[in-house]
């Protein structure tokens, strides 16, 4: 028995079944079922070019990257792939090729590589790809597409005419129109519109438009335990709040656009928010908030981009908040 | 009766007891030889009183020092000394052991027992004596003196007595098998502590898992002439750690750097309890504890009463062997115990048990995602995985700002880390570092 030898590690020595590549996987299945409405609803066509360019394109920059900077191959962790399928779940369908892989490079790239790879990221890959695509090609990121039943009567054409025919035709999504006649018109013409932005049955990014799909992913990496409430709950709460301040119906800005994908699956990331609680609410507020005041004072129709990624540079002086300390009674 | 509150965080690893929980004490036969190593407590390592060559009673005293904290050493064995050498230490690499060789005879040297009047009668300053004297240690595994821990300094009361009967380790069973078995010894033990500490009440805490040991020593505290209670405890890792067994017994923190006597309680393992009770009754100084002998790698796993210094090959053999070798050997519970070398190291005052286990459970390491799970699992409310950046950066300046002596090494935040990410040991690097450099900032 002398020759037994031992492992010479440090405690604790049980180690609990999660581990990086778990956790990505689970949040690529929490958005499988937004991910089959959006293909459906849009039709393949329109949706899966977009879909699986994008990711491919995240997965060969990543590589690329690894391959010239002489670092290890890091695809196997997963995130790529996440960045890439929320990075397409975020384009109009329809998006031309060309967009989705430089959204991919954009985002792997100057997203996530340049800041020292998986973890050292300040803002969301998806996100900043996302960003620069809107500010390079607004024209091409801001045309929708649906098919002619739901989709919504352009702005020049006035409320007036419904679009005609089965095929997919251009249409503005509900923001636009908002920001254009006002929500009280819209849900004058459309008085449905609530359930239907719920169920996602409206023009909008590929992944964005189901509510409900979103959300049952979202309580399901909740449940696992995989994310935290205290993000996504802020960010509705920072929303509402500003949407009730300006007279409009919070419900409504909950529900539209891009808020509950980009609160429960990119401004929640891990690696872009901050560690104490006290610091997650008011990261998440703050997002929440700049996403409403965009969405009713700025430019753009929809803010939730925008909203994030200032927050997430927040998230480094809101890191030096920490929590209480044990055994100091708090004043 | 638990008028505290759950702490914050904590974990809910695979327990593993029904391994052993079940299995009466067996006492191990009187081994060949013992290994004791002169430093087997927190403190001033001790100096031999015998020397090669010279007879020892079981019980005689033979190693002691001129300091405050420290704990002296008495032969397990009646036999020969066969010298002082450097042997394998389960915590230090080697250190002086003195070596004794069993001679077979029953040559005791029992000291006095107390009678109830006796115990009655001595001032705390002579109980304090009397536990030194003994050379007690803290039985869960830290190993601190526990005289020192009953000598409150002049001008601090204490009110409360804590029993810490949690055993929140995973696998550890021994002190579950000491309650249910040894309750008696137990129970004056507990109450010699009280004296010694001036303590008013005594609280027994066990965890929920163990509702034979909370149903049997709530059976017999009325024994006990001192207000006594038992609180059944959440299972919850990690319990039994000292500021969090009195957060959740009596709601209070301990201070920052402090110690329980700054929120008027001392805490006392349950095992110690009963080692002190034992020599109020039989004159037996700690010489012997009970262990578990535990892990998927063992043949029979036991909880064993064993002398102190026993090899713990000796003792492995007398478990039956390997049904498959280890591939790591634990001393103590799984979450904080430390990974031996060899089988040669002896058993000590402060080894609750050793794990063997046949796979090292290991994980892939990737760069912190900060998915804030340590965050959320530290009883300690620290963020750990900054601790981690300021260690590996050796910025111990801001490591020590943020709190990196608040922790209490529990390892929670090392199990859940989802990248794999050793962070309790970079936290402890950064402790050490901090403690050397205050100390040669104070020269």
């Amino acid at each position: 028995m002398a020759e037994l030898r031992f492992f010479q590690t440090p405690a604790p020595h049980l180690k609990s079944p999660v581990s990086v590549p778990k956790i990505m996987f689970m949040v690529v299945v929490a958005l499988i079922p937004a991910t089959i409405w959006g293909i459906y609803f849009f039709g393949p066509k329109l949706t899966l070019p977009p879909l699986i360019i994008c990711i491919l394109s995240c997965l060969f920059f990543e590589w690329l990257d690894c391959k010239i900077f002489k670092k290890p191959v890091t695809i196997r962790d997963g995130s790529a792939l996440v960045t890439g399928l929320l990075l397409g779940l975020s384009l109009p369908p329809g998006s031309p090729f060309w967009i989705a892989i430089a959204g991919g490079g954009i985002a792997i790239i100057l997203g996530k590589q340049m800041f020292g790879g998986l973890g050292q990221n300040i803002f969301n890959p998806a996100l900043v790809g996302r960003a620069v695509l809107l500010i390079s090609w607004p024209k091409v990121m801001t045309s929708w597409y649906a098919k002619a039943p739901f989709a919504f009567p352009t702005i020049d054409q006035g409320l007036a005419t419904m679009p005609q025919g089965v095929d997919a035709v251009t249409t503005p999504t509900a923001l636009t129109l908002t920001k254009e006649y006002g929500f009280q018109v819209l849900s004058q013409f459309e008085p449905r519109l609530l359930w239907r932005l719920f169920v996602g049955t409206v023009p909008g990014s590929i992944g964005e438009t189901s509510v409900l799909l979103l959300l049952i992913g979202y309580f399901l990496l909740l449940g696992l335990g995989i994310v935290k409430w205290d993000v996504p709950l802020f960010f509705l709460f920072g929303l509402s709040c500003i949407a009730l301040i300006t007279g409009q119906n919070p419900i409504y800005h909950l529900f539209a656009g891009g808020a509950v994908i980009g609160d429960c699956f990119m401004a929640n990331d891990y690696t872009t928010s901050p560690l104490s609680f006290k610091g997650r609410i008011i990261f998440g507020f703050g997002a929440g908030a700049i996403t409403c005041i965009i969405r009713i004072l700025g430019g753009y129709p929809e803010g939730v981009t925008f909203g994030i990624l200032v927050m997430n540079a927040v998230v480094p002086l809101l890191d030096k908040l920490l929590p209480r300390r044990f055994g100091v009674k708090q004043s | 009766m638990m008028i505290g509150k759950l702490f914050h965080g904590g974990i809910h690893p695979p327990t593993f007891k029904e391994l052993t929980a079940q299995k009466p004490i067996k006492k191990f036969p009187s081994p060949e030889k013992v290994y004791l190593p002169l430093l087997q407590h927190t403190g001033t390592p001790l100096q031999p009183l015998v020397k090669k060559g010279d007879m020892v009673k079981r019980g005689q005293k033979i190693a002691d020092v001129d300091a405050f904290v420290t704990a002296p050493l008495h032969s397990p064995i009646a036999g020969k000394v066969l010298g002082i050498e450097e042997w394998p230490h389960p915590t230090r690499g080697k250190f002086g052991a003195i070596v004794i060789e069993n001679n077979g005879s029953q040559d005791d040297e029992i000291n006095g027992v107390l009678s109830q009047e006796e115990m009655e009668g001595m001032d705390p300053k002579s109980i304090q004596n009397w536990i030194r004297e003994g050379g007690f240690v803290g039985l869960g595994g830290a190993a601190f003196p526990t005289h020192v821990k009953v000598s409150p300094p002049s001008g601090k009361k204490i009110d409360t007595l804590l029993i810490n009967g949690a055993e929140c380790e995973p696998f550890i069973t021994c002190d579950h098998r000491v309650m249910m078995e040894r309750t008696d010894f137990i129970l004056s033990g507990a109450y010699l502590l009280a004296r010694a500490c001036g303590a008013q009440k005594i609280i027994f805490g066990i965890e929920k898992n163990k509702p034979d040991c909370i149903e049997k020593i709530t059976g017999s505290i009325h024994n006990i002439p001192l207000p006594t209670q038992v609180s059944p405890l959440p299972v919850l890792y990690p319990q039994g750690s000292e500021k969090h067994l009195i957060l959740t017994i009596l709601g209070k923190e301990v201070p920052p750097g402090g110690l329980p006597l700054d929120v008027q309680v001392v805490v006392s393992n349950v095992q110690t309890a009963w080692a002190i009770g034992r020599n109020a009754q039989e004159g037996i100084p700690l010489i012997e504890r009970v262990i578990t002998l535990t892990g998927d790698s063992l043949t029979n796993q036991e909880n064993l009463d064993v002398p102190i210094g026993a090899r713990l090959l000796d003792l492995v053999n007398y478990c039956g062997g390997f049904q498959v070798s280890p591939e790591k050997t634990i001393m103590g519970g799984p979450m904080t115990g430390i990974a031996q070398v060899t089988l040669e190291v002896p058993v000590v005052k402060g080894t609750s048990g050793f794990v063997f286990l046949r796979k090292n459970i290991t994980k892939e390491e990737y760069s912190c995602i900060r998915c804030g799970q340590c965050v959320d699992h530290c009883p300690m409310y620290l963020l750990p995985t900054d601790l981690v950046r300021y260690a590996e950066h050796g910025d111990f300046e801001e490591a020590k700002k943020q709190r990196a002596l608040d922790c209490i090494e529990c390892g929670s935040c090392s199990y859940v880390c989802p990248a794999g990410i050793p962070i309790t040991h970079y936290i402890k690097i950064a402790k050490a570092e901090i403690l050397l450099r205050a100390k040669k900032g104070g020269k």
